[in-house]
This record gives C-alpha cells, sequence and structure tokens, in this order.
C-alpha cells in the first residue's frame, strides 16, 4: 500500500540530527515545500545550538475557510496541545511564514522514547496545524454532540485556493471533495480511479466492511447547494466519505484526520504512479515488438541492431490504457 | 511565467552510487541516498499453475501489487539484506541509466516519498554524465513529462555543475577543467565559458568502487577476520573514514612500520549471521587505497596512467587559446575526491609534468628564452562531494534557469527531442 506518511522524512532527519549533535552548533537555513504548498524553513545558529527555529506556510485558503489570525481555527490550542512547553510559538512569525515554533532541545524528555515520539510530532506538524479544525469536528463526533457555533456546512482549505467541505451532525459527518486536477489524462485517470475506489467499497471484499462508505458523482451533491459556484467547479467529480463515531475513536483519530486532510495529494499520488507503470508496459511492448521484427528479418545483414532504446511514444496511448484503471484500484485493494 | 517560477526547484543528481536530492537555493542536499530500487520480485517468479484460467485475476493482481511492492536507498539495501524476496537493482551502470523501469520507480520515490512534493508544482533540475547519449536525455523527457507531469526539466552535464559550484556572488568562473570521480566514473572535463570541450574529454576506468574493491583485496589477502558477505561494505566505510593520500608511498610505509601505534587502525563491528562481535586492523591499505589514482599499475595491470598524467593530456589536447585558463582551474568534485590531501597530491604532480616540459622546451630553443611560468592551481572546496549538486541548486536559483528549462507545452508541440539539447544560460557566467 502506497500511503503519504504524515511526517516530513526531511524535517524528521534534521531534527534528528540536531539532537544527536547538541554539543555542536551550526549555522543551518535551510527551506523547501511539500505538496500543496506546504512551506518549511528551519534556522539554526552556532551561538545557540540548543535552538530550532522551525516556521511553516500553508497553502492560501480559499474565501471561506475557518481561519483565524492566519491560522487554521483551533491550531493554536493543537499546538499547544501537542507539544507542551518544548515548543513556543513565536509572534509575530518569521516574514512569509504563518507560524514559527521555536523548539528548546533542553526540554525535552530525558527518556529516548518520549524525545522520539515529540520530534516525529514536530515532523508532522503539518498535520497538526492544518488537521486542526477537522480533529476538533472528529472529537466531537466521536462524543457524539456538535461543535459549538459550527455552521451546518464547513469549508476547509487541503491546497492552494482550494477547500473541501464538511457537513457535522452528531451522528455522522459526511466529507466531501470536489476534485480536480491540471493535465487532461490525469482528470481521466483520476476519474475512472475514483469510480473504481468507490466500487470497491461498495463490493467490499476484504476487510473494508469497516471503512467509511464513499460515493463519487460528476456534479455537485445536494449538500453544497449554498457553496458559490467557482468553488464547486471540478473537472474529475465530487468524492464523499461519511465518517461514523467508530472511525474516530482515540486511537483511529490521528490516522483519520491525516489521510482526510490528503486525500487530494493521495489520488493524485496514485494518479502518477498509474502513469508510472503504464509506462513501465509500453517499455516493455515496444521492446518485445522490436524484438518480433527483428526475429521477422530473414536477410541476415539486416538484423543490425535497430537499438533497444526505443521511446515508448511511438506506441499509441490506447492499448495499455485499458488496463491501468483496474490497476490504480487493484492499488487500493 | 507560471506559478512554479516562485517556488524553488527541484535538484536531482543522480550518480551511479548515490543520489543527491534537494531544493534549488539550499547549500545541501536534503537526501543522499544509494542510487538502488528493491523489488519484491516473488509475484514475478511464481511458477504458472496449470489452472491459468482461474488464477489468473489473482496473478494479475499479484504483479500489480509487486509494481507497488518497492524501496529505494538506504531502505532497500535494509529490505534486501532482511528478505529474500526483494532483489536489489542499481539502474545507473558507470553514469549511464540502463534500467529505466527501475529509474522511473527510484524517481517516483525520490519525488513523492523523500522530497514530499508536488511534481507539477516545480520546475526540474537533472543531471548527466558527459558521455550520456542524447536518446537517454530523451527517455528522461518523457518519463519527466509524461509520467510525472513536471512543468519544466532542464537536464545539465555535471561537470557544467561542478564548475559552477565555485560560484561566488562576484563571479561565476565557467573555464576549467573538472575533475570528477565518483562511484563509477572518473572523468576529466575541460570547459570554456560553460561549453564542455567534447573532443579533449578524458575518461579513465578507475573510481571509487575500485578503491573500495582494492582495500577489500587488501584487508582479505592479509587475512583480516571480516565475514565475506560484509566484507565490500566495510571496505568502503574503511576507506571513506581512514583513507587518505600520502606523498611518497615508501616513506609512508616507513612511517607505519616506526609507529603503528599511530597509523594503524581498529575496525569493530557485528557478524550479521551470528551477531557476534569482531574487529580487524586497518593498516597500509590507508594510503594504498588512494594510491590507485596515481600509480594505477597496482591494482590493475591494464591501465597504467596516472590521472595527473590524463589531465596533462586532456589540457594539452584543448585548443591552445584556452590551456593557461585551464591549468588555473582544475576543479575537484565527486565523493572519491574526498581523501585527505588528494588535491595537494593532484596539484604537485601535475606541476611537475608541465615544469618538466617547460624546461625541455626551453632547452630546445636556444637564446635563452624564458617562457611565462605555467600556473597550476587544483581547486578544492567544502562542499566538494555533492559539488554537482550544490552547482545545480545555484544555477535553478537564478532566474534565467526558468527560461532555459524545457516547458510542458514545448514538449506537447514537439515531442522528446527537444530534451536532446540544454543550452548554456546566462547566470552561467
Ligand atoms: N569521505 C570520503 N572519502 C572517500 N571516498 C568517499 C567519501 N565519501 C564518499 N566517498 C565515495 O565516493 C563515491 C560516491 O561519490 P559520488 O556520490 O560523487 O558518486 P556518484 O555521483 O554516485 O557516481 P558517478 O558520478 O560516478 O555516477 C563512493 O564510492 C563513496 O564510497
Ligand atoms: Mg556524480
Amino acid at each position: 500500500m502506497i500511503l503519504l506518511q504524515s511526517h516530513s522524512k526531511y524535517l524528521l532527519q534534521l531534527l534528528t540530527n540536531r539532537l544527536q549533535n547538541l554539543d555542536k552548533g551550526v549555522e543551518l537555513d535551510c527551506q523547501w515545500i511539500e505538496f500543496d504548498d506546504v512551506r518549511f524553513n528551519v534556522q539554526t545558529s552556532m551561538k545557540n545550538p540548543l535552538i530550532l527555529l522551525l516556521s511553516v506556510s500553508l497553502p492560501t485558503p480559499p474565501p471561506g475557510a475557518m481561519f483565524v489570525g492566519g491560522l487554521p481555527s483551533g491550531s493554536i490550542e493543537a499546538i499547544k496541545a501537542a507539544y507542551g512547553t518544548v515548543v513556543k510559538m513565536l509572534d509575530p512569525p518569521k516574514d512569509g511564514y504563518n507560524l514559527t515554533l521555536r523548539l528548546n532541545f533542553s526540554k525535552l524528555s530525558p527518556d529516548e522514547e518520549t524525545r522520539q515520539a515529540l520530534l516525529m510530532k514536530v515532523a508532522s506538524v503539518r498535520e497538526v496545524v492544518l488537521g486542526a479544525p477537522l480533529r476538533v469536528i472528529l472529537k466531537h463526533l466521536a462524543s457524539r454532540s456538535l461543535a459549538p457555533d459550527m455552521d451546518q456546512l464547513v469549508a476547509l482549505v487541503h491546497r492552494p485556493n482550494e477547500a473541501f467541505f464538511l457537513i457535522p451532525q452528531t451522528e455522522k459527518v459526511t466529507v466531501i471533495y470536489p476534485m480536480r486536477f491540471k493535465d487532461s489524462t490525469d482528470t481521466c485517470l483520476a476519474t475512472s480511479f475514483l469510480q473504481e475506489f468507490v466500487e470497491a467499497r461498495r463490493s467490499a471484499s476484504a476487510g473494508l466492511n469497516n471503512a467509511p462508505s464513499c460515493l463519487w458523482s460528476p456534479s455537485p451533491p445536494e449538500e453544497l447547494a449554498g457553496v458559490p459556484a467557482e468553488a464547486l467547479s471540478a473537472n474529475a467529480g465530487f468524492v464523499s466519505f461519511v465518517i461514523f463515531p467508530r472511525h474516530v475513536d482515540s486511537k483511529k483519530i490521528d490516522r483519520t484526520v491525516w489521510l482526510l486532510s490528503t486525500f487530494h495529494a493521495y489520488v493524485s499520488y496514485h494518479v502518477k504512479c498509474s502513469e508510472g507503470f503504464m509506462h513501465t508496459r509500453m517499455r516493455r511492448r515496444v521492446e518485445s515488438l522490436i524484438e518480433a521484427l527483428d526475429r521477422a528479418k530473414s536477410d541476415p545483414e539486416k538484423t543490425k541492431k535497430v537499438g533497444t532504446k526505443t521511446s515508448f511514444k511511438r506506441l499509441s496511448l490506447k492499448d495499455s490504457r485499458s488496463n491501468s484503471n483496474s490497476k490504480a484500484s487493484a492499488s487500493w485493494r | 511565467m507560471d506559478a512554479s517560477s516562485y517556488r524553488p526547484a527541484v535538484v536531482i543528481d543522480n550518480g551511479t552510487g548515490y543520489t543527491k536530492m534537494g531544493f534549488s537555493g539550499n547549500v545541501e542536499p536534503c537526501f543522499i541516498v544509494p542510487t538502488t530500487v528493491a523489488v519484491n520480485d516473488s509475484f514475478v517468479n511464481q511458477p504458472r499453475t496449470s489452472n491459468k484460467s482461474s488464477n489468473w485475476l489473482t496473478q494479475y493482481n499479484a504483479g500489480v501489487m509487486a509494481d507497488l511492492d518497492f524501496f529505494i536507498g538506504d531502505e532497500a539495501l535494509a529490505r534486501s539484506k532482511s528478505s529474500s524476496t526483494y532483489s536489489l537493482n542499481y539502474p545507473i551502470k558507470n553514469g549511464q541509466v540502463e534500467n529505466w523501469d527501475a529509474m522511473e520507480r527510484f524517481w517516483q520515490h525520490c519525488i513523492f516519498n523523500y522530497l514530499r512534493c508536488d511534481p507539477e508544482d516545480h520546475h526540474f533540475l537533472l543531471t548527466e554524465s558527459p558521455l550520456t547519449p542524447p536518446e537517454s536525455r530523451e527517455y528522461t523527457g518523457e518519463i519527466m513529462f509524461e509520467t510525472f507531469n513536471v512543468p519544466g526539466l532542464y537536464i545539465a552535464v555535471q561537470p557544467v555543475l561542478a564548475l559552477a559550484a565555485g560560484y561566488t556572488t562576484s563571479k561565476c568562473e565557467m573555464t576549467g577543467v573538472v575533475v570528477d570521480v565518483g562511484d563509477g566514473g572518473t572523468h576529466v572535463v575541460p570547459v570554456a565559458e560553460g561549453y564542455v570541450i567534447g573532443s579533449s574529454i578524458k575518461s579513465i576506468p578507475i573510481s571509487g568502487k575500485d578503491v573500495t574493491l582494492f582495500v577489500q583485496q587488501l584487508m582479505r589477502e592479509r587475512g583480516e577476520n571480516v565475514p565475506p558477505e560484509d566484507s565490500f561494505e566495510v571496505a568502503r566505510q574503511v576507506k571513506e573514514m581512514y583513507c587518505y593520500t600520502s606523498s611518497d608511498i615508501v616513506k609512508e610505509y616507513n612511517k607505519h612500520d616506526k609507529e603503528p601505534s599511530k597509523y594503524i587502525k581498529q575496525w569493530r563491528g557485528i557478524k550479521p549471521k551470528t551477531g557476534a562481535p569482531y574487529s580487524c586492523d586497518i593498516g597500509y591499505e590507508r594510503f594504498l587505497g588512494p594510491e590507485v589514482f596515481f600509480n594505477p599499475e597496482i591494482y590493475n595491470s591494464d591501465y597504467t596512467t596516472p590521472l595527473p598524467a590524463v589531465i596533462d593530456k586532456c589540457i594539452q589536447s584543448a585548443p591552445i587559446d584556452t590551456r593557461r585558463a585551464l591549468y588555473k582551474n582544475i576543479v575537484l568534485s565527486g565523493g572519491s575526491t574526498m581523501f585527505k590531501d588528494f588535491h595537494r597530491r593532484l596539484q604537485r604532480d601535475i606541476k611537475k609534468i608541465v615544469d618538466a616540459r617547460v624546461l625541455a622546451s626551453e632547452a630546445r630553443l636556444t637564446g635563452g628564452m624564458k617562457s611565462q611560468p605555467v600556473e597550476v592551481n587544483v581547486v578544492s572546496h567544502p562542499i566538494q562531494r555533492y559539488a554537482v549538486w550544490f552547482g545545480g541548486s545555484v544555477l535553478a536559483s537564478t532566474p534565467e534557469f526558468f527560461g532555459a528549462c524545457h516547458t510542458k507545452a514545448e514538449y506537447e508541440e514537439y515531442g522528446a527531442s527537444i530534451c536532446r539539447t540544454n543550452p548554456v544560460f546566462k547566470g552561467m557566467y
């Protein structure tokens, strides 16, 4: 199964490295970007090896998303709950970022396991911050209540200028994603991937009975009636999940929050993988065709090497496209 | 300009041994991982049962799962060690991509699991060896544009990037000879104004892997107690931690014999099979390993030209008006130039050759004409190990880079052949 992990591998590596070399300060200033335009910056200095500054910038929220003071609502509480005294939020954050955390290594617990867990949590800062509003809603679902002053329809940012939607109720939460892709091939693949995805859930072969039920439709579901039209332009349809309290018990909630807030990235990753596999198959196909052609040449003189390196572009896309869809869904099963 | 030009570019330097990947504008790559893929071939090798029809779907699905079940880098090495279901595949041999399927998977994991970026959001800068044929660039272009939908792609020549790594705020010297000693190949590449002088490239069949093999052989012949299945890996680590370049082998032997306690190091390890600890000595291989570049005959009787002589020959074959500038800027790049004092030895030996030639020509020319002395300068800098990557990071953060990239739109209009040429762009000089 290919799933995106909730922690940033690079951030975890940086943190672990720092922890192992606390006696030696280094001058670090590095920045990188993850999917959905989440940017990171890490700074350390020679002067104070025990301090690390981590700044994060989030995707620009579309109008109507739940943002308070430049951060998703509930994220300040979530940061405090996740990191305790080890991390302090700086106000204002570094220029160009939504959030700057000051990590103090000297405040880490002496216990190795607790330390590792905390660093892992810091490396998952994106889940903590971006997932905060979703977590609040799902926590209420777990206790079968409704969050106070919450609208009937909630929009949460997951990609730059794009939101997904939640309809919180006491017994269930419906989550709806408008799916958009830039490239036309991606759009086709994603559409059929999603249809198969829903089909896989419905036929519920192995162990999927407890998974949230899901639906795909080409047009906006009626729950989204009040939403402005531009937020509903989706070229690969709409996916909705129904989440029940059993999906968000205390053991599962972290995972559920992460999977729901990165669902679009998950589909996009699968689409890219499927394209990769199509190409592998096409390359093999071309190679075997060339071999066959070579064999067919009767005159031994003509069998000079045509070159095994031949572009798969020379084959049409059609013949492998039919396989790719079932492939994508099989990966999900 | 599309939005991806405001984001840092992804820079990936795929080497025979290690892949360096990260984002432009940074000083260090995010990850340096072995260029290897561990694929699960238990599905592939399953015996085909006779009742094919009923089994077809399970076999098909199994094949699909096998496609997804793979690891790269250190994880791949660990998997293949702990379980026999995974087999290792090294997609790059001697600097050239040999297995495109494995390469595509490798990139897939680099992008999605290591860098965790959306390839549609970034321009990409990839690297290739100076001897890569243009077809290979088309392949790379196809994979990048078709599978990953990158908005822009530039494929740079490794030694040119290594030169760009010497970039300072004042000036970027784009004329020089790059000595790139990696894991699978050693190339001496003269570059003038950012253009590779193709006809003068020299390659030698000795590189990092050979040093490792030689160290392994020396330790084995001395009867060191290293478990055979681990001996290559131990030799590599010994090489990277303890080897250095000596100024003179005979003197070095004497030093070791006089003060063994100072020069002989200890290696401690654990036997992978039994878990029992073991230890062994590291002796002459400390300086004999790197010596293969200066006296290749001690390792291989077929190849005997020392690296300094190859560098000299390379410069002598370049256009005459570039030679002085080339001698003045001999730049090292690649992990296997990291041996202590490697640049000193190289500089001394090249200077010797050059001075001898100058003397000889002066002797021939009667009348006591003195020619201007030739300045020989071997440049070494701290980021040498990933100089190629760093050069890429610097270049990809200049505004000109985005203009020099091939775009997805161009690819769709003209096809993969556009990737064959990647012009030198301003910002390189
Ligand atoms: N500190 C060190 N001292 C000596 N050798 C080292 C050191 N660090 C790495 N190496 C060696 O350098 C080699 C890797 O270098 P590099 O990453 O430049 O090669 P590559 O780019 O993978 O290969 P190529 O450029 O030939 O395709 C390996 O053989 C490694 O053992
Ligand atoms: Mg290299």
